[in-house]
């Protein structure tokens, strides 16, 4: 972790601020504010890639599966298995806590997140999701616990100065725009209606589709969606959800967006943590067998194939079976004999989250859960209070997203690292001070987070790769149950890769044990 | 002399400034917007300077005894400017006529005094010179009063005390005047004897100033305000006019003495009369006692719980010698206990259970209080209701707001449980709606207790009845992911206040 004080300040900028301040020219009133990086994976990550040997082995265990990754995907990988009685596992995480991208944070005004806050009410298809949830007590009798649904009101847009409840509000600017609003509904719904787009997309997917030939940006162009608003919330979309601008996504991603999800109550589910709450509860079933702080340098194939080596700086596993479900794009760097690497770039994101004494200048709607700023570089920001019950006000913690799009992947990911904390700090306010002016004298705090990798991006071609289908084909000994595989960075894909993977982990160990003893019911 | 005359225009500048600053300041405080007030103001002033400095050509002749007059006038309608705007906005409609017109009459009386005063001094001194400092010590009077206003002037004066005091700077300066011009003013006995009865008056004043406030704030409100009070949750204020005491929290009226019997006595009895059997009583709200008196007249309720956010309500209540008489003394009654805190938080967290809860809080008009309406928080609530038990929601008029009051109705039902709505009239609220809601259906009671001054049981029954106008809508339950009953009171608000 670096330390946010010890940016060095130029003998130049110290002369400058310093007569400044002689003549009483500081910024008026702004208390200094706290906080600093939020890292950890970063360096890690570099040696994996940098091919830096491990340390000595200090402890060898052997185990019938290793699980390499704690994300989302690990922890439903391991869920499964709970669920099914098989607890001969371990799972290898290479941060200081389990999360991945739904790792969260707390301070004493708010838990918060650091990533994915929310998952959309599970549809009657995302079956593992609604399993999930009904475990957990959110789902009863087919009704969701209305406290975890989003309150009222869940998303407002600033434009023209004021802030707007909904969405609608803005795209149905003039009549041209009302206009295309309503066709761009009608092909959705026809879209829809294809069957072509599910979550998870395992339940639907289609080997290839002409939708993922071109991007967002030329699919809205063919149809002559032209309407600067509806454009503006295309792309919005797929940078929220992919981290990718329209000009690169997927059409098939974008639409995927909008199309897939039937829910049959107003959403999304969401907690003040995000989905570091979806953490939090399966670690407290999983949690015994999960090592944090444990990169994982090599997965080595052994006997033909079936069993595996797993090495991490200090421990040497002997295990029958490997569950992958870290990024995709580590995986050449540690699986032996992985190949060459999947065809695929990841998007490079900034999250802050924001500790604020009282709620700042606001005008227009009351405030929602999320914030979005309408032509803003960056995706507004969710309200880690929101969902509390009492009468609110008060001190509260604000979780900022920027994607950063606008460069292609390998520039943006330089210039992230080569932010210092006072700029990311500037980059956050200027960004929000556009909606509320003065919001500097009201913050305590700004903690950030820069992910190098946050997410494969999902840009044309990506359906019909072929190294996903090799992947998702896999004989064993490593099975691939990252989001990475589908290309769709969302906890349905996560789970739903996660879980796929440790079935077929555990029917290969299933079958082995077989000729020994018959284990508890592996398939349903 | 030099320097006599030149501090002259000093303290004729410094007067005039103040007197447009009054007249800014005050319109800013009384009509808000101050850019506007102040660009209004000022702008007026200047222009009437302007035709001030115009109309100077037109005096001829008794040059230094017009001066003299000048200064009186100034002195008279400067002076007391700020008081008669003050009684203007407390008791005609036409404020910003009497604003503007004194600002007029101000400006133009300050532009005629520096022409004026140039050319008596052209006699004495080269032009140029005379151009160089009357403009200077012009300017330096303006600096001065515009240092003194925000500093001295308003915070240990107040307005009204200001701009008499300056009133008396500029009779003073009349008088003096005639002193100075003595060699050229024709008459100076009877301009003498009319500045000392201008400051006279203006000095009486000066000296009743707080007075004079006083009568002009009693004016901005209908009624005598009697307590006003911000705390973190709400703006109270307190009015009496005669036996009529009310209470408004944020400017929404929540009782008047006159009637409130008739409201606090439809919440309590129609419920709790059904239930002989009712020991524990819990009230939401209601921070001002009133239910609480009805409770305590059940000598069965042997325990009441209030659970209300604000402490400063509460203490009000519990303090104030006329409201503690109003609420019969409520809270110092053994059996009460009272926590200062939010009901969902508290419900929460607590798990006693009540035999009648009474649900008090004000109208759903933002999200914030819509949460205390939905079905989240009546599935909450039946969690706490005893075997029996029922419970009693404050639900906004049937009438004004009537998709809102069927809402709430509806959201009850959808929390499982049994529902009856009820209604009466209020004068000072007009027609207004409760619903009871328990496990089983409602049966009214057999008798009800002693000592009310509206309901009886040959009432009760026709208020469970509703005519036409107030029939029930179709609308959608209130849930915490979807707040209906905030848009459908909003938009029934708009319609009446149209």
């Amino acid at each position: 972790m670096s330390d946010p004080t010890g940016v060095p300040l130029s003998r130049r900028a110290f002369v400058v601020a310093g007569a400044a301040a002689l003549v009483g020219l500081t910024r008026k009133g702004a208390p200094a504010i706290a906080g600093g990086f939020v890292e950890d994976d970063g360096p890690v990550g570099h040696r994996i890639r940098d091919g830096i040997a491990p340390g000595a082995v200090r402890e060898r265990r052997r185990v019938p599966l290793v699980i390499v990754g704690g994300g989302i995907a690990g922890l439903s990988a391991a869920w499964w298995c709970e669920r099914h009685g098989f607890r001969d596992y371990v799972v290898l995480e290479l941060a200081a806590e389990a999360g991945g991208n739904a790792r969260s944070g707390a301070n004493e005004v708010s838990a918060y997140p650091w990533g994915a806050h929310y998952v959309p009410v599970p549809g009657p298809r995302a079956s593992l999701a609604r399993e999930l949830f009904t475990e957990l007590g959110l789902l009863v009798n087919g009704a969701w616990d209305e406290r975890t649904l989003c309150h009222s009101p869940q998303e407002r847009l600033f434009w023209r100065g004021e802030w707007h409840e909904g969405i609608e509000s803005f795209v149905g600017d003039s009549a041209e725009d009302r206009a295309q609003w309503s066709r761009f509904q009608e092909r959705l719904a026809a879209l829809r209606a294809s069957g072509e787009f599910t979550i998870p997309v395992s339940r639907g997917r289609p080997a290839r589709s002409a939708l993922d030939t071109l991007t967002l940006a030329q699919w809205l162009d063919r149809e002559r969606f032209t309407s600067r608003a509806l454009r503006w919330y295309a792309d919005y979309a797929v940078r929220d959800d992919y981290g990718t601008s329209a000009r690169d996504a997927s059409a098939w991603a974008g639409l995927h967006y909008f199309v897939a999800r039937e829910p049959d109550e107003k959403g999304p589910l969401t907690w003040p943590e995000g989905n570091g709450w979806i953490v939090r509860r399966l670690l407290e079933r999983v949690g015994p067998r999960v090592r944090t702080a444990s990169a994982v340098r090599a997965v080595t194939p052994v006997r033909g194939g079936r069993g595996v080596v797993v090495r991490t700086e200090d421990a040497e596993f002997t295990a029958d079976a490997c569950v992958w479900t870290a990024p995709l794009w580590l995986a050449p760097h540690v699986v032996d004999g992985f190949g060459p690497a999947p065809v695929m770039t990841t998007a490079p994101w900034l999250v802050a989250n924001l500790t604020l004494r009282e709620w700042p200048t606001d005008h227009g709607s009351a405030p929602a859960w999320d914030n979005t700023i309408v032509d803003s570089p960056g995706l507004g920001y969710v309200n880690a209070t929101h969902q509390r019950l009492d009468h609110g006000g008060g001190r509260t913690v604000w979780t900022y997203y920027h994607a950063l799009v606008r460069a292609e992947p390998l520039a943006a990911r330089r210039a992230l690292r080569a932010l210092s904390w006072p700029d990311a700090c500037a980059l956050v306010l200027d960004d929000l001070e556009r909606a509320h002016p003065g919001l500097r004298r009201v913050v305590e705090r700004i903690d950030v987070r820069r992910y190098a990798h946050a997410m494969a991006r999902p840009e044309p071609g990506f359906l019909s790769q072929p190294w996903r289908r090799a992947l998702l084909a896999s004989r064993g000994p490593v099975w691939y149950g990252h989001a990475d595989v589908g290309g769709l960075s969302l906890f349905e894909e996560a789970q739903d890769h996660g879980v796929r993977a440790a079935r077929a982990a555990l029917e290969h160990l299933g079958r082995g044990a077989a000729r020994r003893q018959r284990p508890a019911d592996l398939n349903e | 002399m030099a320097a006599a005359l030149f501090a002259t225009v000093c303290l004729i500048a410094a007067c005039g400034l103040v007197y447009e600053l009054v007249a800014g300041a005050l319109a800013s405080y009384l009509l808000g917007d101050s850019v506007t007030q102040f660009s209004l103001v000022i702008g007026i002033y200047l222009a009437s300077m302007g035709v001030g400095s115009w109309l100077s050509r037109f005096v001829v002749r008794g040059l230094a005894a017009r001066f003299v007059a000048i200064e009186l006038l100034v002195a008279i309608v400067g002076g007391w400017s700020a008081s008669l705007l003050f009684l203007a906005f407390a008791y005609t409609e036409a404020f910003r006529v009497a604003l503007y017109a004194i600002v007029t009459i101000v400006g133009i009386l300050v532009g005629l005094e520096v022409p004026l005063l140039m050319r008596l001094l052209r006699e004495r001194f080269a032009f140029k010179d005379v151009v160089a400092n009357v403009l200077t010590f012009d300017y330096l009077g303006a600096l001065i009063a515009s240092i003194l206003f925000p500093l001295v002037l308003v915070p240990h004066l107040g307005l009204v005390r200001a701009a008499l005091g300056f009133g008396i700077v500029n009779a003073v300066v009349a008088l003096w005047s005639t002193w100075l011009f003595r060699g050229v003013l024709g008459a100076p006995r009877a301009l003498r004897t009319a500045g000392v009865a201008v400051l006279a008056v203006l000095v009486a004043g000066f000296a009743a100033g707080d007075r004079l406030m006083a009568a002009a704030e009693r004016g901005l409100y209908a009624d005598d305000v009697i307590f006003a009070r911000s705390t973190p949750y709400q703006r109270i204020v307190l009015t009496v006019w005669k036996d009529d005491l009310r209470l408004y929290l944020n400017n929404h009226l929540q009782f008047s003495s006159r009637d409130e019997y008739r409201y606090h006595e439809a919440l309590v009895h129609p419920g709790l009369a059904a239930n002989p059997a009712a020991r524990r009583v819990l009230v939401l709200g209601g921070g001002d006692g009133l239910a609480l008196r009805e409770i305590l007249r059940y000598p069965g309720v042997s325990h009441a719980t209030l659970v209300d956010l604000d402490g400063e309500m509460t203490r009000l209540f519990t303090q104030h010698r006329d409201l503690a008489a109003l609420n019969g003394g409520s809270f110092r009654d053994p059996r009460v206990t009272v926590h200062n805190a939010d009901a969902f938080t508290w419900l929460d967290a607590h798990d006693d259970t009540f035999d009648f809860i009474v649900v008090d809080f004000p109208d759903p008009s933002n999200y914030a209080v819509g949460k205390l309406y939905t079905t989240a928080f009546y599935r909450l609530l039946k969690r706490h209701l005893a075997r029996d038990g029922r419970i009693v929601v404050q639900s906004t008029s049937p009438l004004f707001a009537r998709a809102s009051f069927w809402c709430i109705e509806r959201t009850l039902r959808e929390a499982d449980l049994a529902t009856a709505p009820y209604h009466l009239y209020v004068p000072s609220f007009g027609e207004w709606g409760f619903v009871l809601a328990g496990a089983a259906p409602y049966v009214p009671p057999d008798s009800l207790p002693a000592g009310l001054r509206f309901l009886t049981r040959a009432q009760l029954l026709p208020m469970f009845d509703f005519p036409l106008d107030m029939r029930p809508l179709p609308v959608e339950p209130n849930r915490l992911n979807d707040q209906v009953l905030v848009r459908y009171y909003e938009k029934e608000f708009e319609q009446i206040n149209r």
